[in-house]
């Protein structure tokens, strides 16, 4: 007995497979822990998914670190059936090195760079203007 | 005092009490694994230094290890169970006993000796342009099921950009977080400083310490060595060979003492408690090691066995000779007082 819904899914709605981030403990507010998922694209995001191909803990740890597993192996198979990859997915496969590096990951470390610039000169001319006032109260 | 305390309380509540078969379990896991993941280059080629792994060896060190059947199951602190008693007859028994004495040969693998490893710093890549891209760093692990964990790609980028292999000692805490092994725990058991290492072998229980270490840590880092290396000086230092005697443990006191050329001591205590082969055997080890030894080339030359081979250590490489000769003439005295009786 074939499964027709994989066929269908393809040929009739277009549907295709997906590795992308699915939220995992939605009980716990405010402690995000993300699965790497090869699931349907129709499928709701924290739904049922095809395979997991790994985790990703976007909170770090004591050791300042942000765990991420991938699960090449598999993953090099569903690229292989024609996956698709979300944003965040090639971003952090990009950092891994097993990707080259996604451009938005450059893009974001520009900005951040430009914006630690921007608020060490405010802080800079901060600093005079307060030491210049309180050398005038006094 | 408050820190004695608590040590005291972490002590008494040890791993002894919880359940000890779940880490004999583990022990003996650990030990296959480790066997099979080493290297196997091991005749040594005319002249070279016999290695730990070589048959001749191990072989002498499972002979004075000994098999004690009484020490290796001796009772444990464990969850009470009713005994059970079964009426056998003696050939039945005699089968039991050799059960028994086989299990315990199995518990009394010994755990390898390897050298230290070499610190990884291997950087794969260097993007400035990443530079401040985040203020924790990524540590990216493979989770392929089916490859040693030694060949694991572990990787970790850091937040100025440059892409490195992950060091030993995370590479062990992530391993430990995807593949958990019994017993082994994230961060290794406070036991392992050196105040507390004082404390627990003043209450002699070396082989619960040295348990611990080959579940906790790897054969070749640096705190199995570590560890395994100030449990044996302060076994040397007061004479307690026999905390180790029947255990697995004591093949490695054995080589890290020949190494080390301070077998004296274990010598004097194998000559108190009578154990004559013991003594032979370790003298024959201590000249298969050093072979360019004062002792190793005078044996050689006379071919000497038997007593004659103590007399000659004790002659060219003790420091307390004294002790060995009136310990061998004592031990002459009784086998000859045997004999006549």
């Amino acid at each position: 007995m074939v499964h027709l819904s994989s066929h269908l899914l393809k040929k009739y709605h277009n549907g295709y497979v997906v590795i992308r981030l699915a939220l995992a403990g939605h009980k716990q507010a405010n402690r995000p822990f993300y699965r790497i998922v090869a699931a349907h694209n129709k499928r709701s995001r924290d739904g049922k998914y095809i395979e997991q191909l790994g985790s990703f803990d976007p909170l770090p740890n004591i050791y300042n670190e942000k765990l991420v597993g991938f699960n090449f192996d598999r993953i090099k198979y569903w690229i292989g059936c024609g996956a698709h990859l979300t944003k965040p997915v090639a971003k952090l496969l990009g950092l891994s090195g097993f990707f080259p590096l996604h451009p938005m990951t450059v893009t974001e470390a520009e900005r951040r760079r430009a914006q630690a610039k921007l608020a060490e000169t405010a802080a800079g001319t901060e600093d005079p203007q307060q030491e210049e006032q309180k050398q005038a109260d006094v | 005092m408050a820190a004695l305390g608590t040590a005291r309380c972490l002590f008494q509540s040890f791993y002894r009490v919880k359940d000890v078969q779940r880490i004999r379990k583990t022990l003996l896991k650990c030990n296959a694994r480790t066997f099979c993941d080493e290297t196997s280059v091991k005749e040594p080629a005319g002249g070279a230094k016999p290695r730990f792994t070589d048959a001749a060896v191990q072989d002498i060190l499972t002979r004075i290890t000994g098999l004690d059947l009484q020490k290796v199951f001796r009772p444990i602190k464990q969850e009470m169970k009713p005994p059970t008693y079964k009426l056998m007859t003696d050939e039945q028994l005699e089968q039991a006993i050799q059960f028994a004495t086989e299990e315990a040969k199995k518990q009394l693998q010994m755990p390898p000796v390897l050298p230290e490893r070499k610190p990884i710093n291997d950087v794969l890549a260097v993007d400035k342009i990443l530079d401040g891209m985040d203020t924790a760093k990524y540590v990216f692990t493979d989770i392929t099921y089916s490859i040693p964990h030694r060949e694991r790609f572990i990787v970790v980028r850091e937040p100025d950009g440059t892409l490195r292999k992950a060091t030993w000692e995370e590479r062990d805490r992530l391993v430990q977080v995807y593949f958990p092994k019994r017993g082994r725990k994230l961060m290794p058991h406070v036991l392992f400083k050196e105040e507390n290492l004082k404390i627990v072998f003043s209450q002699d229980r070396h082989e619960d310490v040295l348990n611990l270490c080959l579940v906790q840590f790897e054969p070749d880092s640096a705190d199995y060595i570590r560890v395994h290396e100030a449990t044996y000086e302060d076994l040397e230092k007061n004479g307690k060979y026999n905390l180790l005697r029947s255990t697995r443990h004591f093949g490695g006191l054995a080589w890290y003492l020949v190494n080390a050329r301070r077998v004296d001591g274990l010598i004097a205590d194998m000559l108190r408690r009578d154990m004559l082969q013991d003594a032979i055997s370790l003298v024959s080890l201590f000249h298969m090691v050093h072979p360019h030894s004062e002792s190793a080339q005078e044996a050689t030359s006379q071919q000497a066995t038997g007593t004659d081979l103590l007399k000659i250590y004790s002659q060219k490489e003790s420091q307390r000779s004294g002790y060995i000769e009136l310990a061998l003439q004592a031990y002459e005295e009784k086998a000859a007082e045997g004999s006549a009786s």
